[in-house]
């Protein structure tokens, strides 16, 4: 496993000016390794999702870098940051977001198209239990079954890198299971690294690397050697 | 792979169907206009222009007072010039031996006589007989006997050869002289002189005419004239629009355009000169597109002119006199306008000439570039299609606005999606070819079937509406590359560009302002606050405040309406105003324009007339700015500008007495649509040479009717090297009778002035009810659209409050009423701005074209162009609310983007 597939160092950013400025976050250092399943644990305004964005390119931190595979972003023109995301990362946020006139196999063939090596869309879809579902449109569809979908759009890319900002956010408790779940297997399944915004406490049982956040800093940094599987958690 | 975004546009297309559908049909009725006008101005034209060629359209024609003889044509036809001087030098030499011969026959006569008789008389006085009887009758018997022999020896004494010489040099020598005198008068006047003169040699067909009087209905009375020609002329041909060419001495063919303006078709019988004629053929002469009986008339008169064929049988039957017409074609063509003046002049030098010393006289001559009859129709379809596709470009850059804008609110709508897109590696650039997807199909397909429709249906309206007013041949459908690039390549571009420019705008922001729906630059300001009125009021005033930039674009389509509404109203009551002014843009009732000021034999041409006063005109040129986007459009020339001279204390024209050479008063419509003032200087040119006056505006004068420059008359002269007390011609308020109308060259009256908005009326008054009506369908569509992306932003809300439990009824009065308030107050408002706008685009429009009229519109149009634009609204309306009792409730509720 590469140690340092992910390195975020001394990460500094806020928002506003004068007497408004806000420091979201104060130095953030973490490394991640290649395949982990990492979560960014913290309450609101915590700083996790700001962190999440600069990861994933969306965001510029005021000062420190983030280096995927010894590559830095900050070195990236938007260009670069551009196909930075769209041949390392796949994306899932609490709202779906899916294209509401497409049906669900073309939401994923939207994630598939921009990857030079996609997964098999009719694949994903199986394992996402969505075969019944797949010319349906997202407006048919229960917010468990679009995270579904949201999340083989982001999977169907095999990307290095899986960023899930909130995905159960919106999900009642089985049904954030069952996402969990379906993460933890592309994780197992494709190798994809994972990084994953929560406030849940739970979910952090499920993941290799444990990052706590508040105040923008980062609070504890561990590695779970006892996780468990998505379908055991419980809160 | 492709791209699945494409799978998004049809089901867009569908889903959104009756949006697209009036904007793809507000593009094809645009487009297919313009097309349409531009292909029939196309086809027409090359009809036109092969008729030239196939039909042999002469370059020039003259008409002789005689028949010209075998050698005059054969002389005129080498372009040569005669040797006038010699000419009149010869006849003159001969005539003056004629009368020295005479003269020295009677002195020697005389002389031979008196010498005799002294003789006679010495001899007898020597004999000393001094009877008178005797010496008389010795004297006659001696005359008799030696008066010849005496006569014969005087002659050829040398005495006699001498002094017959001195006589003959010296009245040769006076005939050189009185000849010389006047040659370098005509030689001026007709620039007969000049050395560098080459012939153009051309080839001269007979084509003679007579003017009878045509009868249509058969009742007795006259109701047109008649120029009758003979089926075998091989000039200036016909082409037949139905019917054939007369084969017997009873049947006529006339021109088609007079036959379905008095009612008259194929099998019909007229009376022509006094006999029967059935008509076989309806024609169009290529010489005579319009009407135009005399090239100097304003305007054509299909009504009471014609033209007609006759076989040469029953030409040569009639009675009227026959005008003894040549038409003339170059050997080799000239090439440009200059060239074609140049040729002329040089032709019509040798044609003075050559009839003079052939001893004939020219009662016309008008080379072809100067025919009205034959340039008037082409030069009009040419100007024609300017203002339409102006409009039209208009009309697609707005339809352009509105698609922006509505995609614009697509991406507002689509933020997290996008957001997440880009966050996904999707990159700007393939969203922005995503989105400009959309207008791009939109404008194609109007562009499209706006040229199918163009090239069949609209085209076959834009030549109907032509065959209204001309005499012209059949056309036949050409490719116009003109169409192609102006009605499909600049619609596209404008909506591609505008398009393109609004999407890349709002597509600039960053994945993360799209995820979190920032989109304003602006951060919001505090929440205004609005006075405590009733519940459902303050919503509405909510409303309003929340969607101002919405209503910033619908105020810019009502503007956008009303200023389309002007113009379908103004066009149409400006030129009804324009000949209700009529008569008063004439100076006097009466403007004769004389040949010359002097008549044939040299002297001024006098009137007893009380109210005549002379005047001096010529035409000159003012250069139009070539920088302008008018350059190239529409006439594209120069404008035409009469410059007259006026007499001091003018009774018809006030200009002071005591302006300076070099001054001059200009025409208010000159000082109006070039915006010249009092203290400007302008620069007039001629049109075929070079040679430009400079003056300064010394003030306007209130006139309306043309581009015109007045000064003071001997300054006139002065400027244009014109004699002292030349002029050209008379104002009048009554009739002149006194001047021969040979010296006559053109009579402006009211009429004419009329007669130019009454043909106008006519040939564009269908057209204007239909151009009236389209635009108020336009309106109503546009308003549809502007009214659509209001409701279509509050979709979510809509639903919202439909949840909350209010009425459809509430929720209409919520979303319809202030649009309603938003509409009619703007109505109003983009009337006055609408209106005043039109003034200023009608300014600019009429400065490609020759001459101005002001923009007018009456007051009963004012009023019907708000009413009708808030009729349209309340249509949309309707529609607005059945959408709004469409809206589900699960929109606000469900997480679908």
């Amino acid at each position: 496993m590469d140690e340092r597939f992910l390195e975020i160092r001394d990460l500094k950013k806020s928002f506003g000016s004068g007497e408004a400025r806000q420091e979201v976050l104060r130095g953030i250092d973490f490394t991640v390794k290649k395949g982990e399943f990492c979560v960014l644990l913290g309450p609101s305004g915590s700083g996790k999702s700001t962190l999440l964005n600069i990861i994933g390119g969306i965001d510029t931190p005021d000062s420190g870098f983030v280096s995927i595979n010894g590559d830095k972003l900050e070195d990236m023109d938007e260009k670069q940051l551009t196909i930075y995301r769209r041949k390392h990362l796949g994306y899932v946020f609490q709202m779906y977001n899916l294209i509401p006139n497409l049906n669900v196999k073309e939401n994923i063939e939207v994630g598939a198209y921009l990857s030079d090596d996609p997964l098999d869309v009719e694949e994903v879809i199986s394992t996402l239990g969505l075969q019944d579902h797949k010319y349906k449109y997202p407006n048919q569809l229960s917010g468990g079954q679009q995270q579904r979908v949201s999340i083989g759009r982001a999977v169907v890319k095999n990307p290095d890198i899986l960023m899930c900002d909130e995905p159960t956010g919106a999900l009642d408790y089985k049904t954030s299971k069952e996402i969990l779940a379906l993460i933890e297997d592309c994780n197992s399944k494709y190798g994809s690294t994972v990084i994953m915004v929560t406030h849940n406490e739970a979910i952090k049982y499920m993941a290799d690397h444990v990052i706590k956040l508040r105040d923008g800093i980062v609070r504890h940094n561990d590695i779970n050697d006892k996780k468990i599987p998505a379908s055991e958690l419980d809160w | 792979m492709r791209n699945p975004l494409i799978k998004r546009i049809p089901k867009e297309l569908v889903s959104d169907w009756h949006k697209y559908l009036v904007i793809v049909i507000f593009m094809v009725v645009m487009i297919g206009v313009i097309s349409g006008m531009y292909v029939g101005h196309d086809s027409m034209l090359a009809a036109i222009d092969s008729g030239r060629e196939e039909l042999k359209l002469e370059d020039g024609s003259f008409e002789l007072s005689r028949k010209a003889s075998p050698e005059l044509l054969e002389a005129i036809s080498t372009g040569e010039k005669a040797d006038v001087r010699q000419y009149f030098i010869d006849e003159g030499i001969r005539k003056a031996d004629e009368k020295v011969a005479d003269a020295i026959e009677e002195e020697l006569r005389s002389q031979v006589r008196m010498t005799i008789e002294d003789q006679v008389r010495m001899q007898m006085n020597a004999y000393g007989i001094t009877d008178e009887d005797m010496i008389r009758s010795q004297i006659d018997s001696a005359i008799e006997e030696n008066f010849e022999s005496a006569l014969e020896q005087a002659r050829s004494s040398e005495e006699f050869i001498e002094a017959s010489n001195e006589a003959y040099e010296e009245a040769h020598s006076e005939v050189i002289e009185a000849v010389d005198e006047k040659w370098d008068e005509i030689s001026e006047q007709y620039d007969l002189a000049d050395e560098d003169f080459t012939p153009v040699a051309v080839t001269i067909y007979d084509h003679f005419y007579r003017n009878v009087s045509e009868d249509n209905d058969n009742d007795g009375t006259e109701d047109a004239t008649v120029r009758i020609f003979k089926s075998d002329d091989v000039i200036d041909k016909a082409s037949f629009n139905e019917g054939r060419a007369p084969e017997k001495d009873t049947e006529i063919a006339i021109d088609r355009m007079h036959a379905d303006n008095v009612g008259v078709s194929v099998g019909d019988s007229i009376t022509v000169g006094g006999k029967k004629f059935e008509i076989v053929g309806l024609l169009s002469y290529v010489n005579y597109l319009t009407l135009h009986e005399s090239n100097t008339d304003l305007m054509f008169d299909a009504f009471g002119f014609d033209v007609a064929m006759v076989t040469p049988e029953a030409f040569g039957e009639m009675k009227a006199r026959v005008h003894y017409s040549y038409a003339f074609t170059y050997d080799v063509k000239p090439d440009g306008k200059i060239e074609q003046a140049d040729w002329s002049e040089r032709f019509l030098k040798a044609l003075i000439t050559q009839t003079l010393v052939k001893d004939n006289e020219i009662d016309d001559y008008l080379p072809e570039y100067l025919r009205q009859a034959s340039n008037f129709a082409p030069s009009d379809i040419e100007g024609d299609s300017t203002g339409t596709g102006i409009l039209c470009y208009i009309l697609i850059a707005v339809i352009a606005f509105i698609f922006a804008i509505t995609i614009s609110n697509t991406i507002d709508k689509e933020a997290s999606v996008i957001g997440t897109l880009r966050a996904s590696g999707y990159s700007r650039g393939e969203l922005v070819v995503h989105y400009m997807s959309m207008p791009f199909i939109v404008s194609v397909a109007g562009a499209v079937i706006g040229n199918v429709l163009g090239y069949t249906v609209f085209r076959n309206m834009a030549v109907f509406l032509y065959y209204n007013s001309y005499s012209l041949p059949s056309c036949h459908l050409v490719f116009s590359p003109t169409a192609m690039v102006k009605t499909t390549v600049i619609p596209l571009v404008l909506m591609f560009l505008i398009n393109l420019i609004v999407i890349v705008k709002k597509l600039q922001l960053s994945p993360l302002r799209f995820l979190r729906h920032d989109l304003t630059k602006s951060k919001r300001s505090k929440a205004r606050r609005i006075p405590a009125w009733s519940f459902m009021k303050r919503f509405r005033i909510r409303i309003l405040l929340q969607n101002m930039p919405n209503y910033a674009v619908l105020i810019f389509g009502v503007i956008f309406i009303e200023l389309m509404m002007c113009f379908a109203f103004g066009l149409p009551d400006s030129l009804n105003n324009y000949g209700k002014k009529a008569p008063d843009m004439v100076f006097a009732d009466y403007q004769y324009m004389l040949m010359s000021s002097k008549d044939s034999d040299g002297n001024v041409i006098e009137t007893s007339e009380d109210s005549a006063e002379r005047f001096s005109s010529t035409g000159l040129l003012y250069p139009k700015d070539s920088g302008s986007f008018r350059a190239g459009m529409g006439s594209g020339g120069d404008e035409s500008v009469t410059v007259y001279g006026i007499i001091k204390d003018s009774r018809y024209i006030s200009i002071p007495a005591d302006m300076e050479e070099g001054q001059v008063y200009v025409s208010s419509a000159f000082a109006e649509k070039f915006g010249i003032s009092s203290g400007d200087r302008i620069t007039l040119h001629e049109e075929y040479e070079n040679k430009s006056y400079d003056f300064t505006v010394a003030g306007t004068v209130d006139y309306e009717g043309g581009i015109a420059a007045f000064m003071d008359n001997d300054s006139f002269n002065s400027v244009f090297g014109k004699k002292q007390g030349e002029f050209s011609g008379y104002f009048s308020m009554n009739e002149i009778t006194d001047i021969d109308e040979q010296d006559i060259a053109m009579v402006i009256t009211v009429d004419d002035i009329t007669k130019v908005t009454n043909q106008l009326m006519h040939s564009m008054g269908g057209f204007m009810d239909i151009f009236k009506y389209a635009l108020v369908v336009l309106a109503a569509a546009l308003i549809y659209l502007l009214a659509k992306i209001i409701i279509d932003r509050n979709e979510h809300s809509i639903s919202m409050v439909k949840i909350l439990g209010f009425k459809n009824s509430e929720i209409g009065s919520l979303y319809i009423i202030p649009t309603a308030i938003v509409v009619t107050l703007f109505a109003l408002v983009s009337f006055v701005a609408g209106y005043f706008l039109m003034i200023w685009i009608f300014h600019i429009f009429m400065l490609q074209m020759d001459g101005y009229f002001a923009f007018y519109m009456a007051p009963g149009s004012m009023i019907l162009s708000v009413v009708y634009l808030l009729l349209g609204y309340i249509f949309v309306s309707v529609i607005d609310y059945v959408r709004i009792k469409k809206i589900p409730m699960d929109v606000a509720l469900k997480n679908v983007e």
